[in-house]
């Protein structure tokens, strides 16, 4: 009861009060801390790589089939569902419609980046089969006809040196500058990715289609194909 | 081969490649070869060009060319310039801007034919092409299906479900009501007397892009289909019919017995009919429809489009998706025949466009050129199809055809064939009214009213617009929406801007020559119930009509615009300095990545002065921009920040 009737009196004492009256100015001159120079370079947002480039440049990955021979590839016959058909992914990439006056999206969603995840998946491990898996009694393709994975595997253990030669072929492949331009923790974190898998793998269930060797190429592919500098440009 | 010539620097450009691509084989025993002394930066700069330029990223291969020491990027730039790569980056920058694919179907009650079963003789099913609204001689028939419903059992009418029990027809009846003809989307060589080259067996490489459905290949037992049976009517020949009185002039009471079991009355004689009983008149005309019994589909049924149903169904396969462009369609689906031709018109406007950029001509032609491109599909449609979408009140004018069509059926090139989907020939002059993408269907049915046609140019074309001023909208009666409050902030641009359009009908693309059609027509007037009266309100506007006259619809806003017709549109809007000044932010803002800020006003003017002294050529401003600084910079992360935030 006390507090109120102390609020009370302090309302009333300021309807009293003269109104607030905001000076027009500093009254002293504003002390100078420092001078920066005023950043007039253009700011430029994160820009995706657009859909008709992103789709072009897969089926060139994917030896430069027309887009029904790719989806008929991604799919395959194998029952994987890795690759459903490009025009339930039109939309999700980002491609405008122009019948219906939809705009091209500039900017990821998380739709968006499922998509890519779903399609790079479908890339490299169909590139993996068709690079470094060959049918029983038949011959790899040779370096120049690789799609992606234009190496061979080494035949002991990889250490960090044979992983970052075959590392800078896929870098270069994906995100079109050497590995040695890249930060300098990438190529070992890319590495220590491939043993997680490769380790892994040797401990899980063998029904995989992919030797751990393999799967461990597959996974560093799935990194970089769904980096963001290979989004982004 | 002569040193220099194109040919022999292909060769050299081939070599040099495989010499680049051998060291990327990288085997296990030897290591990346030795990186170039490019930067960061350089591969970032090459990466967008690629993207630019190639349309993809490049290569392992295009990437080790690159970091040879002998790479010349202005001139690899300069050799992608005019490459597929290059025009579908541009075309793409004009098209997220126009968007001018088809969400329209194009119907035109003359060139449409149904499908319907009757039962035959044997009593089996026999299928029947028909056109809604046909006349006939037969009072049983007219304006209906050609065997009435006493003969079939059933009342068929397009669009609608049948009403009846089915009944065999008799052999004579059917002889006598149809014929059997062999079609175009079956016969290759349908002009001839005896067709002989059917697709699937006689006809010799067939486009391999053209491909009817299944339905319209095959009977219902599976046969493939020889001939079609159709209406006698429709399977008329003549290029001129005769206009058809039938007498009727007064509707029949009510509980009249209406001949041939037929539903409805059959239709009574207009005034003009009545008239002009007998006079010729063209048959592939909306009026040749509504008037002329000996008026058909003609040689072949070049006139009528095939459905393969009573609903109009199914014609030919196409894509729906083809973001990559129609040589890598993402699909391949059955598609109704009603979207047919907007297909076709929507490629059109891309191929126009695309050779705008392939052949570095004037820009401005984009809205000036009376160039264009067509195929078999667009050659069918220009040189008859197009011309069943008139006339109606125009008649009333004295227009009963196209009198000055938008494009001239005669430029037509006549070696294309309906089937040609494939071969594209280039039109050098589709007639005095063209202009550029202006009067292409694809864009008149987008934009399908004068307003949003003058809103697409303002827009598109001149980086502007329309904001509306904040006021308070009060009840007004002006019909002026020039001076309207409220609405005078946009319509003062605006109207004058649709007056262009004003002799495009709207949703159509049938031309109102001014000789028939003055923006002032003494003619057309308010009655003493203050009303324009039937044609007249179809096509003027009775909001600018009074006792001595009427305006032509859309027409208020600029009558000397009106009678500039979208040519005069294309002359005007080119001339103004903001049109090259949008083209280059346009494109600018799309190689950039960004919208452009004040920051880039020195490097616009200096791209802008260089386009238009060039002549307007997209080279040349392509070719700055991708040497300037600020693309180089347009990287989305400088190599510090990408070294920083993205591992």
């Amino acid at each position: 009861m006390r507090s109120l009737a102390a609020a009370c009196l302090a309302a009333l004492a300021a309807c009293g009060a003269p109104a607030e009256r905001v000076a027009a100015g500093p009254s002293a001159p504003l002390p100078e801390h420092g001078v920066t120079v005023e950043d007039t370079a253009p700011k430029e947002d994160l820009r995706l790589v657009p859909p008709e480039v992103y789709m072009r440049t897969y089926l060139r990955l994917f030896g430069g089939l027309a887009p029904l021979d790719a989806q008929k590839r991604a799919r395959g016959a194998d029952g994987a569902g890795l690759f459903d058909a490009w025009d339930d992914y039109v939309s999700a990439l980002g491609f405008p419609d122009y019948r219906l006056d939809v705009p091209r999206l500039t900017q990821t969603n998380a739709l968006m980046a499922a998509t890519f995840e779903r399609l790079g998946v479908a890339l490299c491990d169909r590139a993996l089969e068709h690079d470094l898996k060959a049918p029983k009694g038949a011959e790899l393709p040779p370096l120049s006809e690789r799609l992606v994975f234009a190496f061979e595997l080494p035949h002991g253990a990889m250490d960090q040196a044979a992983f970052a030669s075959r590392f800078d072929v896929l870098h270069r492949t994906f995100l079109g500058y050497p590995a040695s331009l890249a930060p300098p923790e990438r190529t070992a974190r890319f590495f220590q990715l491939y043993r997680d898998i490769v380790a892994g793998h040797t401990k899980a269930d063998p029904r995989s289609r992919f030797t751990p060797d393999e799967a461990g190429w597959a996974s560093v592919c799935y990194g970089l194909v769904r980096h963001p500098e290979f989004h982004l440009y | 081969m002569r040193p220099g010539s194109r040919r022999g620097s292909r060769t050299t450009l081939a070599v040099v490649l495989v010499a680049a691509i051998a060291p990327l084989a990288l085997d296990a025993r030897s290591a990346a070869p030795p990186s170039s002394q490019r930067t960061l930066e350089d591969y970032r700069h090459f990466r967008i060009t690629a993207i630019d330029l190639l349309g993809r990223m490049p290569t392992r291969e295009e990437i080790a060319a690159f970091e040879r020491s002998d790479f010349d990027m202005d001139r690899w730039m300069d050799a992608q310039l005019g490459g597929p790569a290059y025009v579908e980056r541009l075309t793409r920058i004009f098209m997220d801007a126009l968007r001018l694919e088809p969400n329209v179907d194009f119907r035109s009650a003359p060139s449409e034919l149904y499908r319907h079963d009757v039962l035959g003789p044997d009593g089996k099913a026999v299928a029947v092409y028909y056109r809604e609204g046909q006349r006939r001689e037969r009072p049983e028939t007219d304006g209906e299906f050609c065997l009435s419903p006493e003969e079939t059992g059933v009342v068929i009418r397009a669009h609608q479900p049948d009403q009846g029990t089915p009944k065999k027809v008799s052999e004579k009846g059917l002889d006598q009501a149809t014929v059997l003809v062999k079609p175009w989307w079956l016969y290759r060589d349908f002009r001839t007397k005896n067709p002989s080259q059917r697709y699937g067996e006689g006809w010799k490489d067939p486009d391999p892009q053209y491909k009817p459905v299944e339905s319209l290949l095959t009977e219902p037992d599976g046969k493939p289909v020889v001939a079609v049976r159709i209406c006698r009517e429709e399977a008329g020949l003549r290029d001129t019919g005769h206009v058809y009185a039938s007498g009727r002039v007064v509707a029949p009471a009510k509980d009249a017995k209406l001949p041939g079991g037929r539903l409805r009355p059959p239709p009574l004689d207009k005034p003009y009919a009545t008239q002009h009983q007998g006079q010729e008149l063209a048959c592939d005309t909306k009026m040749a429809l509504d008037t002329a019994p000996d008026c058909g589909c003609g040689v072949g049924l070049e006139r009528c489009m095939p459905g393969d149903s009573n609903q109009g169904g199914n014609a030919f396969y196409y894509p729906n998706h083809m973001p990559l462009g129609p040589g890598m369609p993402l699909d391949d689906a059955r598609q109704q025949v009603q979207r047919w031709f907007p297909y076709w018109w929507s490629r059109e406007a891309v191929r126009f466009i695309d050779d705008l950029f392939a052949s570095d001509r004037d820009f401005r032609e984009i809205l000036t050129g009376k160039q264009t491109f067509v195929n078999g599909p667009l050659a069918q449609f220009y040189r008859t199809i197009q011309r069943t979408n008139c006339c109606g009140p125009e008649a009333t004018f004295g227009m009963l055809e196209e009198k000055e069509p938008l494009f001239d059926p005669a430029a037509v090139p006549a070696d294309l064939e309906p089937q040609d989907v494939s071969t594209w020939k280039l039109v050098d002059n589709r007639g005095p009214h063209a202009a550029g993408i202006l009067t292409m269907p694809m864009f008149l049915e987008k934009y399908a009213s004068a307003r949003a046609r003058g809103a697409a140019l303002y827009n598109d074309f001149l980086c502007k617009s329309f904001v509306a001023e904040s006021q308070h909208l009060a009840p007004s009666v002006e019909p002026n929406l020039m001076v309207r409050p409220g609405c005078k902030t946009c319509h003062a641009t605006l109207e004058p801007l649709a007056a262009y359009f004003s002799r495009v009908e709207p949703a159509s693309f049938v031309f109102l020559p001014q000789a028939s059609f003055p923006v002032r027509s003494t003619t057309c007037k308010l009655d003493k119930n203050g009303r324009l009266n039937g044609a007249c309100n179809a096509l003027y506007d009775p909001a600018f009509a009074d006792p001595r006259g009427a305006t032509l619809r859309g027409a208020y806003g600029s009558p000397a615009h009106a009678d500039e017709t979208p040519v005069g549109a294309g002359q005007d809007i080119t001339r103004m300095p903001e049109f090259a000044a949008c083209a280059v932010q346009r494109v600018a803002s799309s190689f950039l990545g960004r919208p452009t800020t004040p920051d880039d006003d020195a490097l616009l003017a200096s791209l802008t002065d260089a386009f238009v002294r060039s002549g307007f050529h997209m080279k040349t401003l392509v070719r700055g921009i991708v040497r300037s600084d600020a693309y180089r910079r347009s990287n989305n992360l400088s190599s510090t920040t990408w070294r920083a935030g993205t591992r």
